[in-house]
């Protein structure tokens, strides 16, 4: 057993109005100082283009899907959210996703999606509050992905530049 | 046998087949699109050239598909000369191919994209637009013909031509405009248009049934043979994410059937079906069937059987050698005879594969005594008996619709795949179907064909053997225990 031996207080301690005062100066310093407490969830948290949030599906000006269900994204998964059925179409592009889901439960927002995808079909979003009262609603499928391309933009600008592909959107025929 | 050498090592090699042969057969990977070893060469993509060189003189660069071997050939399938050419030709080959393999159901087993993977050129140095050409062209049922993606290997012209001789497709027009086509764009007929999808080295014909089903590296292949005939095809079974049957394709088999089968066949997907299958078991409670565990169905079973009198049995063309036997015993424990469903010979059959006969497995069930009969005979002494087991796959399906008008004093034990609500049933398991077992078919030759379990049976479902093991068993103490008595 060690005794600990209190210090003894001097005679300006023990008079307490003083520490009270000088306790209050910091406070009053700090009322003045630049604030950085953010007050979550009010005030959403600062993105920008290097956020690595949730994937979603890019829809073009004309509404249809880029996407064409090659499955690359399904094989590039390391956490296997992603679940692709393809079906046929009309348009010139001949396949596109007749199901789309990723378990949001699943992914571990590596970006693996967006780096696999020769379509550019798919980014990670800005998008990071994830919450609700059961799994299968976590469960995402694909008109809970689909996002129009202005709210992906500033992303897909950022991964040409990353990857420095050439600028048109379309990789095929 | 010839003796040559390749990459200056000697090999012994059969002089009857062509070079590309020897070279396949000693490990070397030379690539190919219009050569197929199930199809007279034509040398016409130039993919398999090699540079080889005889006696003194300088070497020269040959499609080896069209070279015959000769003695003291030294042949160089990976010097540089010869990967130079085959990459120029690789080059011209892409020329027009579009860059379709995200949306290509070829991708993933296209000999074409391997090779460009392997040994192409990242980026196109030609700076013309791509032909344009008609991008889903149906050719009759079956196929899709996308053009585009043709490589004119003439590979289709020359199935159609030599194997089921029933030449329909061509190469129309001249040079660059050249596309595969039939006579007036007439739809293709036969039964073996399933095999062009097969034998098509790229994506350009692709079978319309299984267009866009699933990404090729999603299926999960295993080895099987066909169960629509008696001719038993050794085939590939493919299953997505275990659960649905995608396709089944042929596998090499030199015994039985070669590189090919048939459509009927091919498309045999809705038979292993998941949906409406029996789950488990049912067994008759006061006036309906109830689910019951699959053990309470086994021992209701066996009341059934335990009455005084001879049962009648009849199992499905489907089973097996292996659950032949287990059946043969319980019938000896039983003390009747074992029929086996044999419906007539279709009209499907021809001098290629189909052999007509729908039991894919006569030889091995009449090697184990099994007697064949028809589905009329077989109601016939069904609704005479007090007592019957029916057993094994699409069992009710074959019997029909006569099963529902047998009597209700008939005791009747169905082992099937799927339920069958009769008045006659007591008690009802569920078994696999024939691509979720193991077992062994003998098909009309008397070659064994293999069943591989592609997927999982479905909840609650016991393979047949183990069933009928325990039916033997659970009859067997009944029968001590009344012997007791």
């Amino acid at each position: 057993m060690v005794i600990v031996k209190r210090k003894e207080l001097s005679f300006w301690e023990r008079l307490y109005l003083p520490e009270v005062v000088r306790g209050l100066s910091v406070t009053m310093r700090a009322i003045f100082r630049r604030k950085i407490t953010r007050q979550y969830p009010e005030e959403p948290l600062a993105t920008n283009e290097v956020t690595r949030g949730q994937p979603r599906l890019a829809v073009n000006e004309d509404d249809t899907i880029r996407c064409v269900s090659c499955g690359l994204c399904e094989i590039a998964c390391p956490a296997y959210a992603i679940t692709i059925d393809g079906q046929e179409t009309d348009r010139f592009i001949e396949r596109e996703p007749e199901r789309f889901d990723i378990d949001m439960l699943r992914c571990i927002l590596c970006g693996f999606c967006e780096e696999a995808c020769p379509k550019d079909a798919i980014f990670m979003s800005e998008e990071l509050e994830l919450a609700d009262f059961s799994r299968e609603a976590l469960v995402y499928d694909i008109e809970k992905l689909k996002r129009p391309i202005s709210a992906l933009q500033r992303r897909s600008d950022y991964v040409y530049k990353l990857n420095d592909r050439w600028h048109s959107s379309s990789s095929t025929s | 046998m010839t003796t040559i050498q390749i990459n200056g090592k000697d090999v012994e090699v059969d002089p009857k087949q062509p070079l590309i042969h020897a070279l396949h057969t000693n490990g070397c990977d030379v690539p190919m699109y219009c050569y197929h070893p199930g199809l007279s060469p034509v040398g016409s993509c130039r993919i398999c050239q090699v540079e080889v060189q005889q006696g003194e003189g300088p070497s020269r660069v040959v499609v080896s598909c069209r070279t015959p071997v000769a003695d003291g050939m030294r042949v160089f399938p990976d010097s540089e000369k010869a990967h130079d050419v085959r990459r120029e030709c690789l080059e011209f080959l892409l020329k027009n191919h579009p860059l379709d393999c995200p949306i290509c159901d070829k991708a993933g087993e296209c000999d074409l994209q391997d090779y460009s993977f392997a040994e192409g050129q990242g980026e196109g140095r030609s700076v013309e637009p791509r032909r344009k050409l008609e991008k889903r062209k149906s050719l009759g049922d079956v196929i899709v013909l996308d053009e585009e993606r043709c490589i004119l290997c003439s590979r289709c012209v020359r199935f159609m031509e030599e194997v089921p001789k029933t030449p329909q497709l061509t190469v129309a027009d001249l040079g660059a405009r050249s596309v595969i086509a039939t006579f007036m764009d007439r739809p293709l007929t036969g039964k073996y248009q399933g095999n062009l999808a097969d034998v098509c080295p790229v994506g350009a014909l692709t079978l319309s049934a299984f267009r866009f089903q699933a990404r090729v590296w999603n299926l999960t292949k295993t080895t099987g043979t066909c169960g629509e005939c008696s001719r038993g095809c050794s085939v590939t079974t493919e299953v997505l994410r275990g659960g649905e049957l995608k396709r089944f394709r042929p596998r090499y088999n030199a015994d039985v059937n070669t590189w090919w089968m048939c459509d009927v066949g091919r498309f045999a997907i809705e038979e292993h079906s998941l949906e409406g299958r029996l789950v488990g078991a049912l067994v008759r409670g006061s006036r309906e069937l109830e689910p019951a565990d699959p053990f309470d169905a086994i021992d209701r079973a066996a009341d059934v059987f335990t009455a005084p009198g001879h049962p009648v049995v009849i199992a499905s063309p489907w089973l097996t050698v292996e659950e032949g036997e287990r059946l043969r015993d319980l019938a000896e424990a039983l003390g009747s005879e074992v029929h086996f469903l044999s419906p007539p010979a279709n009209d499907l059959a021809d001098d290629l594969l189909h052999t007509g006969d729908p039991c894919p497995n006569r030889r091995g069930l009449e090697g184990l005594g099994f007697s064949p009969i028809d589905a009329e005979a077989a109601l016939e002494l069904l609704s005479g008996a007090t007592s019957a087991l029916i057993c094994g796959e699409r069992i009710g399906a074959l019997l029909g619709e006569g099963l529902g008008e047998l009597p209700e004093k008939l005791r009747l034990v169905v082992l099937d795949t799927m339920p069958l609500d009769v008045p006659a049933v007591r008690a009802e398991l569920g078994v696999p179907s024939s691509i979720e077992r193991t077992g062994t078919w003998i098909n009309v030759d008397g070659h064994a064909g293999k069943l591989g379990i592609a997927r999982s049976a479905p909840p609650g479902v016991a393979p047949l053997v183990q069933t009928l093991d325990d039916l033997v068993a659970r009859l067997s103490t009944t029968a001590t225990a009344g012997g007791e008595r």
